[in-house]
């Protein structure tokens, strides 16, 4: 197998290149069908995502062959000019191809490191591949191992852990405080946006109820309206709050809304069940002495930008554990693939029988002395014909194994014609 | 073979305890990892099994039904700390409260399966039928309350944590609020009925043998007390929702009381009643 891998992303080009390369869910299929008929691809792939366009090929391996020329194909399917794209491409080729998927698919290369969106994008981009009939054998075999290390990093690292945006920080720390956010309540006081993306990420999370108080009631409706939530009237704020768990401010007031007071009657209305408050507003919404209050907990944005902080340098910690993994599976697969590679052997294979029919050939030379330089060709032809009629079996198992990944069959009829690895001929 | 079952449920044991402590110590670790869940409890169940066998067998080989000597007593209690730990995984999913659960049953079971001879329990009337109930409910509710005290102080630990902004680092292992606070609010309501049962089973054994006078019995008297203050506390944990420093607070008295009951039980030769 020839493995190549050529492409753009968010480190290499500005977003101006990138949306002239990403190639829409919809017309995913048919660019991979042009690239899988494009000269010199045997297999290939096209993973386009907002933040990257890659293309992984398995090309002709022959010497002969020429390899397949992946810039001309994005001249041609994109119509664009060698000079936008080229300064910002990069190549990778066998060995470093596949530690780069790997990355890619461990969210290693990510703009977030460690966002879990890339691997389903890696196998989106794979089951279009492989409907089109673009990933087969060698393809197979490399992208079924990349998904297997993904979820070993993901397995064995705290890389996608903990939360990195404001909004998945809030919801991470509702989940501190109550464990499942099923059956909770949320009050929205303010209509910013911050606050609504808060207040969706914890609908997802199994929110089960959104209250929204506003200044402006008809702003509070219509915000009410979009989760299927209740307005609350806002001079009616203080006594409805204390039926919400978990409270979103991002009002414009110069003062805060809540106080310690507050704080004290909603305690007793909920019977000392916690609450948590998210304040996103500047100037705060909350009193931070309410925070003081045994059973509130109040976070204001620079405690949550803090939170999300150190979540992140705790990620690049993992990265560097996660690069660990990446770097032995991919000697791992290099190794394997070695293993696997059908060519060298049948080629060995071929050259072991040819020295030996060339030596027998030798000693009887003065026994067909008596021969006419037409029978002599003649007995050449059947020798050569017997042996290929004898390696036929054995070349055919060598590369049904190959094709299999059966190891085991490779290495005993490799150990059957005495084939070291060092006689086969290299790349 | 009891003692083999023993040793078997011992090595689990501490094999459950070995997966489950880097939850602790792996400051990195999320609080439910589900790699360290995959040993612990698997070992928890098997050491759980070996232990109940164990129990069984050495009980049956010693003609009786109860925990009459002090080996047979701790291996009782190791072995309902091990239950515990498998119910609040069932029912919460988290092993971390394995953390502190785990070595205590390890603790419990070793020196019964290490340790030789006998140590006849000091109390007398032991041998009666309906005494191992009395004894194993009692322990029950004193598991109970112990992991009642330990979520307590998990929570107060974690409240503190998320109200210091999470500051500084450590501990991340340590489950919900809202999870703590129902283990520890659970258990208390679970051992509630143990520790009645079982008081008003040795009431019963003890009135029938020694008579009224026995009610005098100064730690008969603290016995009730403490089955008084667990009923207090369980009232005023649930008609006022108190969690955090204060339900530490009563959990912690609670416990002290109970252990004066145990220790004068134990260690106390003072009746106000003629054994007999």
């Amino acid at each position: 197998m020839k493995l190549v891998l050529l492409g753009i992303n968010h480190k290499t080009a500005p977003v101006e290149v990138r949306e002239r390369l990403a190639i829409p869910a919809s017309r995913l299929a048919d660019a991979t069908r042009t690239l899988l008929h494009h000269p010199g691809v045997r297999e290939g792939m096209i993973l386009s995502t907002c933040n990257r366009v890659e293309l992984l090929t398995s090309q002709d391996g022959g010497d002969e062959s020429q390899p397949a020329n992946l810039l001309a194909f994005l001249h041609q399917y994109f119509a664009l000019p060698p000079a936008t794209v080229e300064p910002h491409l990069y190549e990778y080729r066998e060995r470093e191809a596949v530690r780069h998927l790997f990355r890619v698919a461990s969210s290693l290369d990510s703009m977030v490191v460690g966002e879990p969106q890339i691997l389903g994008q890696v196998k989106s981009a794979y089951t279009v591949a492989r409907e089109v009939g673009a990933v087969q054998t060698e393809l197979e075999g490399l992208l079924q191992r990349t998904f297997a290390v993904a979820k070993k990093v993901r397995h064995e690292t705290q890389i996608g852990a903990s939360s990195v945006s404001i909004a998945s920080v809030a919801v991470e720390l509702a989940r501190k405080i109550f464990g499942s956010l099923d059956g909770k309540t949320v009050l929205l006081v303010g209509a910013g946006k911050m606050s609504e993306l808060a207040a969706r990420h914890l609908m997802e999370q199994g929110a089960a109820a959104v209250m929204v108080a506003n200044r402006t009631h008809e702003r509070a409706v219509h915000l009410a309206a979009q989760f299927a939530g209740t307005p609350v009237p806002f001079d009616q704020l203080y006594a409805q709050a204390a039926a919400a768990d978990i409270v979103i401010t991002s009002t414009g007031s110069s003062e805060p809304i809540f106080r310690r007071e507050h704080g004290r009657q909603f305690l007793q209305a909920r019977k000392n069940r916690p609450m948590f408050f998210i304040d996103i507003a500047v100037p705060r919404d909350v009193d931070p002495e309410m925070n003081r209050l045994e059973g509130i907990f109040v976070y204001d944005i620079d405690d949550l930008q803090s939170v999300a902080a150190s979540n992140m340098a705790e990620r690049s910690r993992e990265a560097q554990a996660a690069e660990k993994i990446v770097s032995r599976e991919v000697d791992r697969f290099q190794q394997r693939q070695q293993s696997l590679d059908a060519v060298g052997t049948v080629v060995a294979l071929q050259n072991s029988a040819e020295e030996m029919r060339a030596a027998e050939m030798l000693r009887i030379r003065s026994r067909l002395a008596g021969l006419t330089d037409e029978q002599a060709a003649a007995v050449d032809a059947l020798t050569r014909g017997l042996m290929k009629k004898f390696l036929h079996a054995p070349l055919s198992a060598v590369k049904q194994a190959a094709q299999e990944g059966d190891a085991e069959t490779l290495e005993a009829l490799r150990r059957s014609f005495r084939i070291d690895k060092d006689q086969e001929p290299g790349e | 073979m009891q003692v083999l079952w023993l040793k078997i449920a011992v090595v689990l044991y501490g094999l459950a305890t070995l997966a489950v402590l880097p939850v602790a110590l792996y400051d990195r670790s999320q609080w439910d990892r589900p790699r360290w869940a995959s040993v612990a409890v698997p070992a928890a169940l098997a050491a759980v099994f070996f232990h109940f066998v164990s129990l069984v067998e050495m009980l049956n080989a010693a003609h009786h039904l109860l925990p009459v000597e002090v080996h047979e007593t701790r291996s009782l209690f190791g072995l309902i700390f091990g239950v515990t730990f498998l119910l609040v995984y069932w029912r919460y999913r988290t092993v971390s409260i394995g953390v502190f659960l785990l070595p205590i049953a390890f603790l419990l079971s070793l020196l019964p399966a290490f340790g030789h001879g006998h140590e006849e329990l000091s109390a007398p009337a032991v041998h009666g039928g309906w005494i191992f109930l009395h004894v194993a409910l009692l322990l029950a509710a004193y598991a109970a309350l112990a992991v009642s005290l330990i979520a307590s102080v998990l929570y107060l630990i974690e409240e503190r944590r998320l109200k210091s902004k999470y500051k500084g680092s450590g501990m991340r292992w340590v489950p919900p609020l809202e999870t703590l606070d129902q283990i520890a609010a659970k258990s208390l309501v679970l051992g509630f009925p143990c520790m009645t049962v079982g008081l008003m089973i040795g009431s019963f054994i003890a009135e029938a043998s020694i008579g009224a006078s026995f009610f005098f019995d100064p730690k008969v008297l603290l016995s009730f007390a403490m089955w008084g203050a667990y009923v207090a506390m369980i009232f005023i944990r649930q008609s006022a929702g108190l969690r955090g420093r204060r339900a530490v607070y009563l959990s912690s008295f609670v416990m002290v009381v109970v252990l004066a009951v145990w220790a004068a039980n134990h260690f106390s030769q003072v009746h106000r009643f003629p054994t007999p």
